[in-house]
């Protein structure tokens, strides 16, 4: 293997490696997220994904799984925090509550009524509260997500 | 048990006027049976002496040292918003609930009734709530602001008569396209059905017109 060459397309590289290193936020705010939180820990273990390091701040996070309801008052702050994250940057609504209102969606006077609202959402992942197999489910979504980009054709060619 | 409280708590406080209500049963005509009246008695007191009762009740004989929950109920047809004190005593191993009363006002102008703060710390944040969520102010409390609602709310929310804002900032709150508009269509084509109707009143988002 010394002196091997392994020929691929940059853009395959980059994406294989920025879809087995997703760093998710430390941040949950409901019941979605003790199921988050079993998923991260040993029984399903999202670090066979690469995505188990949950970082404690947003400024080294790639990806914000919105576990929970958004409330009027937490969606100014999740926005916040989205702005803080350094770019290419994913989120994945997990739950009814932050895809749509979940139960407060027709009199909830103080939830945002779906947090596509406030920030774009890549995956949405269905469910009250979603099984940990549905939110690892919508991880390999992203994934596959991600590994069709074309950086260079996204990002510096114009109108592609 | 409720009695000798009632008791104490006039020959403490005089103006208190406390009163015990106690669920009403109901007697069969034709048997005889005697059912007893569902739930909890309570005792009800005057708004403006609710911080010299909760005082003789935690100092004096009856050892009330826990407040458990300041709730509030609104009712819009008597105007007024009741406040009720659930107070307990773990040396005597005994519960009560105190009830006051004060005019529930226009949201605008708050009523005002003692706070117990001085009594229980744990009335802070519950004082608190009570405001957010009713418009009740309480008069010597260390920090009364909103405590589950942003700062900048306007509005009451459990108020009985509270019209769900249209926006907050720049987020609008029952986006048209996400609401379920056919069910509010039939409900409002339907309304001459009884039973067809959906509640959906107090809305942010105008109903459509009725068809006739």
């Amino acid at each position: 293997m010394q002196d091997s060459i392994v020929l691929a397309k940059l853009d395959d590289f980059l994406n294989w490696g920025r879809k087995n290193s997703l760093w998710p936020m430390t941040f949950g705010l409901a019941c979605c997220a003790i199921e988050m939180m079993a998923t991260g820990a040993s029984k399903y273990d999202l670090e066979r994904f690469g995505c188990g390091a949950f970082m404690a701040t947003p400024r080294r996070a790639d990806l914000m799984i919105v576990a929970g309801t958004v409330s009027l008052k937490m969606a100014t702050r999740i926005k916040t925090l989205w702005e803080q994250m350094p770019g290419p940057k994913y989120v994945i609504s997990m739950g009814s509550c932050a895809n749509k209102g979940g139960p407060y969606w027709q009199h909830g006077y103080h939830v945002l009524k779906g947090v596509d609202e406030v920030v774009p959402v890549d995956v949405y992942v269905p469910g009250c509260p979603p099984r940990p197999e549905a939110l690892i489910e919508g991880l390999m979504t992203l994934q596959r997500k991600i590994a069709r980009e074309r950086m260079a054709r996204d990002r510096w060619v114009k109108h592609a | 048990m409720h009695n000798q409280w009632a008791q104490f708590i006039n020959t403490s406080v005089p103006g208190a006027n406390a009163t015990v209500v106690a669920p009403v049963g109901t007697t069969d005509a034709a048997t005889g049976v005697t059912t007893p009246g569902i739930g909890d008695s309570w005792i009800t007191v005057a708004a403006d002496e609710i911080h010299a009762v909760c005082k003789a009740l935690k100092q004096g004989e009856h050892e009330f040292t826990t407040l458990q929950a300041i709730s509030g109920v609104d009712y819009l047809a008597e105007g007024q918003i009741e406040l009720c004190y659930i107070l307990a005593s773990m040396n005597k191993n005994t519960e009560l609930i105190l009830k006051t009363r004060v005019p529930r006002g226009d949201g605008v102008k708050l009523s005002k009734l003692p706070s117990v703060v001085s009594v229980w710390s744990a009335a802070n944040f519950l004082e608190r709530e009570c405001f957010d969520m009713f418009g009740v102010s309480f008069l010597g409390h260390p920090n009364l602001k909103r405590v589950l609602c942003p700062d900048d709310w306007t509005g009451y929310p459990l108020r009985k008569d509270y019209v769900v804002q249209e926006k907050y900032l720049d987020m609008v709150i029952n986006p048209p396209s996400k609401m379920n508009i056919q069910e509010r269509e039939f409900g409002a084509r339907h309304a001459h059905i009884a039973g067809a109707t959906t509640s959906v009143e107090n809305y942010s988002v105008p109903a459509p017109a009725k068809e006739q």
